[in-house]
């Protein structure tokens, strides 16, 4: 057997009639007793394997790699190995090798990308389209359950399902976008192929999705940026340049107003660093928010450390700490520490802000909340009965029936707000009306951040406020295992900081 | 007796293909909401009347669930919880219809709107209420597919937020309206938006509780959680 290498069809021999006659050959070969046969065989193969993949989708992909098989071995070029994976030879069977195949079911399974593979009966017959493989990344995107599911219960868009159609009718390949909508948007990029039926499908195709969330993201953010910052940094950069018209003019000769004016001026530049600094960290948690954190972070740690560092601001305020946290370890949740630090630090820092001078600001964790109780009203809260007062979910993760979550709530004891604002509070740049953005020093982004980060931790978020009851915002985050086994928390810390002197 | 197994085979498959149209019907009036709501935010003209001109196909396929739904119940007389998939397949039906027809609407304003000046603030606030929107129909429709009661309950517990996204906006569009009369059209067109957005949150939430009675074959009992006291806009009783 000489190795006759040939990726071109040879220009003497009539390529497609070959090609015709090869796949001829093919489909009376899959109906052939020996295909039957090698079928079995390449099924026990697989099986046998089960240890690894999920057994009721190895069958399913074992026939997605014979068809696979079957179409690649037109193409592939033809090796001299004995363990050449696709032959050309007409009585070699165009097929993996069946001590081979789980490897390429393997393959299929680890692939980053979604594959689906869907077969079809009746062209009216919808209950007739069935999801008969699909990887690990599809079952995950799609939430499919088993084998044979009905195509629509894992796909409804009217133009993806337009376009499988195609693919299993009209034998017409189509690439597509394909928007996932939901708390966490993603974009895909979709295509969809028919491929050639098979001993148990008379109609096939195969689906491909590539995640595009990543580029479409980066478009959407420069666009907002953009927006954001021109439109946010031009008052303060107005107010800079009426006080260098100012210090030319009447003011040149004025010593006392020039030091006024050089002071306030020193403000707005470092309110635009600050803005600056709160869009860009904006910006790239949006980038990532799909990506789920690795890593693991302790809520009580957390809540300490960003305490430590606004010990000035505290003492300065007069403002005396409330804290009920349980001991470090026992509220451990999965998440990027400097992201989880910078939720703690925003929250903590707008309680400071808008508590009111010497006012009280209580902190509390608590852990293993199942999403019931991390989410219930407080029955003995006074903003549950307070006119215009009330509770308003900000994010609501979905439902994972094993999460368990630490809570971390902190309650300001400020002039709270209407509940017509409640909505409307990570909103970027959204102001409660009668609270100057000058004398808080605020970004209008804290809470934006706050949210973009939890909503990436697969976490809620939520406020209760009534006017002049304070508002108490609420963070809950999924625990990690490790931290879930703890059976009894060990004792909580509570204390009550009293302010170090100014 | 096998002819009486093969009818019972053949009476699941006829649910299962009642339960697949209702699923692909949910795709098309889910698509209908979100095009209609990104052509308010773009000002897409040409998108806002292939809404307007897709609605057909909504109507279409209620008729022919519908059709099929008292072909189930007149020809098997089905009882318990085949009973049950079978009325909630008619429900669902006349519900995504309805938000198809409030799609409509969305994008009917959507063309008139895209003649007036741009008022990207109060668009963007649609937008928002809309993606919430979009995702609270999203979630409902996967509860019903795989029948999952979990997910239901989480979508009929949260119905505030969109009610609160509702009363937030309507305030906004006044203090838009009082400031300048010359936006009254504009917002008006809006306010209705608004409304419409709401009424298909409500859709989301009779979704939410068909998936429970299809499932345990029992109404949601208790009171979904709402706010106390009234400050957001007071609507007539019917």
């Amino acid at each position: 057997m000489l190795p006759q290498v040939s990726t071109l069809p040879n220009p003497q021999s009539p390529a497609a009639d070959q090609g015709l006659d090869e796949r001829g050959r093919v489909l009376t070969w899959l109906k052939s007793p020996l295909g039957v046969a090698l079928l079995a065989a390449v099924l026990l193969g697989v099986l046998a394997a089960a240890g690894r993949a999920d057994p009721q989708w190895s069958a399913g992909a074992a026939l997605l790699v014979l068809a696979l098989g079957v179409g690649a071995g037109w193409r592939l070029e033809r090796r001299s190995s004995a363990t050449a994976a696709f032959r050309l030879r007409p009585d070699d069977p165009p097929t993996p090798p069946p001590d081979e195949v789980q490897t390429y079911v393997l393959a299929l399974e680890l692939a980053p990308n979604p594959v689906l593979l869907v077969s079809a009966e009746d062209a009216d017959d919808i209950a007739g389209r069935r999801v008969v493989f699909a990887n690990a990344e599809a079952r995950e995107l799609l939430r499919i359950e088993r084998e044979g599911a009905l195509l629509v219960t894992a796909l409804r868009d009217p133009d993806l399902l337009e376009a499988i159609d195609e693919a299993l009718f009209g034998h017409i390949p189509q690439v597509l976008s394909y928007e996932a909508r939901g708390a966490q948007e993603r974009f895909w990029r979709v295509w969809t192929k028919p491929l050639p039926p098979n001993a148990r499908h008379a109609r096939l195709a195969l689906v491909i999705m590539r995640d595009e969330t990543d580029t479409r993201r980066n478009e959407r953010m420069r666009a907002d940026f953009l927006a954001n910052a021109s439109h946010e940094l031009r008052t303060p950069l107005a107010s800079l340049t009426g006080f260098i018209e100012t210090l030319r003019g009447h003011a040149r000769d004025d010593a006392t107003a020039r030091e006024r004016f050089l002071l306030i001026m020193s403000r707005q530049a470092e309110r635009m660093a600050r803005l600056i600094d709160d869009l860009l960290s904006l910006s790239r948690i949006e980038l990532n928010e799909h990506i789920r954190p690795g890593g693991h972070c302790d809520l009580s740690l957390a809540v300490a450390d960003v305490l430590d560092a606004l010990a000035p601001q505290i003492a300065v305020k007069h403002v005396r700490l409330e804290l009920d946290l349980v001991s470090s370890g026992a509220a451990e949740i999965v998440g990027d520490r400097d992201q989880i630090v910078q939720v703690v630090q925003n929250l903590l820092d707008n309680a400071v802000k808008y508590a009111p001078d010497g006012g009280v600001v209580r902190v509390s964790v608590t852990r293993d909340l199942t999403l019931e109780s991390a989410t219930a009203s407080r029955p003995d809260d006074v903003r549950q009965i307070a006119p215009g007062g009330g509770r308003m979910p900000l994010l609501t993760p979905a439902r994972n029936g094993a999460a368990r979550y630490a809570l971390l709530r902190v309650d300001d004891g400020g002039p709270g707000m209407a509940r017509e604002h409640l909505p409307r509070l990570t909103e970027r740049f959204y102001r409660v009306e009668g609270q100057k953005s000058g004398e808080r020093s605020g970004t209008g982004l804290g809470l934006a951040i706050v949210k973009h980060i939890v909503n990436r931790h697969m976490g809620g978020f939520y406020v209760e406020s009534a006017p002049d009851h304070g508002a108490a915002f609420s963070i809950y985050l999924p625990m990690t295992s490790r931290s879930m086994q703890l059976a009894e928390a060990g004792p909580r810390v509570a204390a009550s900081h009293e302010p170090r002197a100014a | 007796m096998s002819m009486n197994e093969h009818t019972l085979k053949f009476f699941g498959e006829e649910l299962g293909q009642l339960k697949a149209e209702v699923a692909r019907m949910g795709g098309v009036a889910e698509a209908q909401v979100a095009d209609a709501i990104e052509a308010i935010a773009r000002r897409d003209v040409a998108l806002a009347e292939d809404v307007v001109g897709r609605d057909r196909r909504l109507d279409g396929m209620q008729h022919d669930i519908e059709k099929k739904a008292i072909r189930i119940i007149s020809l098997r007389q089905p009882v318990a919880q085949d009973l049950r998939r079978t009325v909630s397949a008619l429900k669902m039906s006349s519900i995504l219809e309805r938000t198809g027809d409030y799609a409509k609407n969305i994008a009917k304003r959507g063309l008139i709107i895209a003649d007036a000046e741009p008022l990207s603030a109060l668009t963007r606030s649609i937008e928002r209420m809309g993606r919430l929107v979009s995702g609270r129909l999203k979630d409902a429709l996967d509860a019903y597919t795989n029948a999952e009661l979990d997910r239901a309950m989480d979508v009929w517990r949260n119905d505030e937020e969109v009610d609160e996204h509702y009363n937030s906006l309507f305030r906004e569009l006044l203090t838009y309206m009082i400031g300048d009369p010359r936006m009254i059209n504009a917002c008006a067109h809006l306010l209705f938006v608004a409304k419409n957005l709401e009424r298909i949150g409500d859709y989301a939430t009779n979704i939410a509780e068909i998936v429970h009675y299809e499932v345990t074959g029992e109404e949601i009992v208790g009171d979904r959680p709402k706010w106390s006291g009234v400050s957001g806009p007071v609507e007539p009783e019917l």
